[in-house]
């Protein structure tokens, strides 16, 4: 897959050196899968993603299974009832799990997008409510892993957007044109303006999410120009994110700004005044309750919470440095009860919350402050939105660069950067380098020492060659 | 010359499209949002009635008054049959606006 995307890339090269990258390209490519597939192969077979089946088919394989749906009907009640965790004492019950376990069942996850996710979330569900017990803050996403990215096609694709906009396409882009503000999410929206989908889908969302809700509403209410249909609006809002192509949808969520209109553009993006605000702020956890009450809603939360946790083993700070993942459920989150967005239009550097406060959680202060960390005060999301929107990876905060990270991070920075010219975007790559690195050089592909010189360049090639036929002999 | 002249016969009526920002629309939306414009343009010489060759031959012939030849055409117009579905937009004042009918998605002559 990444492989295919390859020729892309190479683009925006010039014709000179084009082969050279090619080359060099290639061999990062290869290097970089052959590694990740030998790291990544333990990990994979361990959570069982080949074999995972959906809810909804291991439930149905259950019923078929005598034994299984007779445990399965015991364990239900188990669950049901109230006073859960003494119905889990009972013997009865904590048989029918220890049976269960070693059943499909407890293993099943659901797909996104599935035909019939909602049935399959609801079967996952009633068959998990019970079992996190104690683990209440967190739970487990009832999705699929996803197929680990590391920074790949969505970060490849913003530099492939970037480099239509100021290379091939007819409209001059703004940010090489002196006489207008550089602004990335114009140009985002512009991008998905001349997509029909994206156009016709973006359309679709804000007028539902603007058009004053004059159905079912009294006259006695004169002042119903600002009420809108939310829930319409959540719903428009979730199609936009499930049809559109994520190259156009990312852009127009994540781009980069430098400037407060183009940061109150991106806030806007998803129509706050409707999707996002309220007349009231309610308590962080009382609207995680709410949230939890809506199987969707539950869910989507879980898998942001799995996809977008900090580590603080990786420079990224997100699992497997998978910021398609993270970017992935936190777009997923919008158009939910906990829908989050941009605070304000702050440029120089954001803040995203869901709609809440901390405010009035009496003894549980701390865990609500805990969980509007995830939102506010996440590293591996804001590094994953820096990283798309400057279509390059953020540079590691003060730390020194570990060793080990080091090369896992390498290829993919290289890449981003090479498909551009260094004179053709100068807003998006000088404000990466600026915004991470301040007082770096704004070049920032002299700045890196693999790129330095063409000798280097070949001799990088020729130990990555080495070493690639190395790993070969070591797996034959 | 002959074949400039044939080089240089407009094509039949027909979608085309520019790319224009919100505010050259002139309807007095400010935004910078580009958006695609189709409109139609082109001949409609090819599907002329029986009616616009009278009613040509008619003015020819001075058999209308001058008020009256005018105001009637004798060739179709190329115009759209179908617009568009609504365009929604940010304006510089971050708001929301949508606007209907205002890009072509079929072509005729009528």
């Amino acid at each position: 897959m990444t492989a295919r995307t390859a020729p892309f890339n190479v683009r925006g090269l010039s014709i000179r050196n084009r082969n050279m990258y090619i080359y060099i390209y290639g061999f990062l490519l290869f290097l970089d899968e052959l590694v990740f597939s030998m790291s990544g192969s333990s990990a994979l077979s361990e959570s069982g993603h080949q074999d995972s089946m959906d809810c909804l088919r291991a439930t149905e394989k259950c019923n078929q299974d005598q034994k299984c749906s007779h445990r399965f009907r015991i364990m239900r009640q188990c669950l049901a009832g109230k006073d859960r965790n003494t119905m889990l004492a009972n013997r009865d019950c904590q048989v029918a799990l220890e049976v269960l376990q070693e059943m499909a069942l407890f293993d099943c996850r659901c797909k996104r997008g599935m035909k019939k996710e909602m049935q399959c979330l609801q079967s996952y569900w009633s068959i998990n409510i019970g079992l996190t017990e104690g683990e209440d803050f967190y739970e487990p996403s009832p999705y699929e892993p996803m197929t680990p990215h590391r920074h790949s096609d969505a970060f490849r694709l913003a530099s492939i957007i970037s480099g239509i906009h100021s290379g091939t396409s007819k409209g001059q882009p703004h940010c090489s044109d002196p006489s207008r503000p550089c602004n990335p999410c114009l140009d985002a929206t512009k991008a998905c303006n001349l997509n029909e989908n994206c156009k016709r889908q973006r359309s679709n969302y804000i007028s539902t999410c603007t058009r004053a809700q004059t159905q079912g509403q009294q006259p006695s209410q004169p002042q119903s120009q600002d009420s809108c249909n939310r829930k319409r609006c959540h719903k428009a809002l979730r199609q936009f994110f499930e049809r559109v192509d994520t190259q156009y949808s990312y852009g127009l969520l994540f781009c980069s700004c430098k400037d407060q209109a183009c940061a109150e553009r991106r806030r806007q993006t998803i129509v706050p005044s409707c999707s996002y605000q309220d007349k009231t702020k309610p308590n962080c956890l009382q609207l995680r309750n709410t949230c939890r009450l809506d199987v969707h809603c539950r869910s989507r939360l879980a898998d942001f919470h799995t996809n977008c946790q900090m580590t603080p083993h990786s420079i990224s700070s997100c699992l497997n440095d998978d910021y398609q993942a993270c970017l992935a459920s936190y777009t997923r989150l919008i158009g939910t009860d906990m829908t989050p967005n941009y605070m304000d239009s702050g440029h120089s550097n954001f803040t995203i919350s869901p709609w809440c406060t901390c405010r009035g959680s009496g003894n549980q202060e701390e865990e609500c402050e805990k969980f509007l960390q995830d939102f506010r005060e996440n590293t591996c999301l804001r590094n994953a939105i820096q990283a798309f929107g400057y279509g390059s990876l953020p540079k590691p905060d003060p730390q020194p660069t570990t060793g080990s990270a080091k090369p896992d991070l390498e290829p993919t920075a290289i890449v981003s950067k090479t498909t551009m010219e260094p004179g053709e975007e100068p807003c998006i790559i000088s404000s990466c380098a600026n915004l991470n690195v301040p007082g770096s050089p704004p070049n920032t592909r002299v700045e890196d020492p693999r790129n330095s010189s063409p000798g280097t360049k070949a001799l990088t090639a020729a130990l990555m060659l080495g070493l690639l036929f190395a790993f070969e002999s070591l797996t034959m | 010359k002959r074949t400039k002249r044939a080089k240089k016969r407009a094509k039949p009526c027909s979608l085309r499209e520019v790319e224009v920002t919100v505010s050259q629309l002139g309807l007095g939306y400010k935004s910078d949002e580009t958006i695609v414009f189709h409109y139609c343009s082109g001949r409609c010489t090819t599907s002329r009635r029986n009616y616009d060759l009278s009613l040509a031959n008619m003015k020819r012939l001075q058999l209308l008054t001058k008020d009256q030849k005018d105001k009637a055409r004798h060739s179709p117009c190329c115009r759209p049959t179908a617009y568009e579905e609504d365009i929604s937009f940010l304006d510089n004042d971050n708001k929301y606006h949508t606007i209907q009918e205002i890009s072509a998605k079929a072509c005729g002559c009528v």
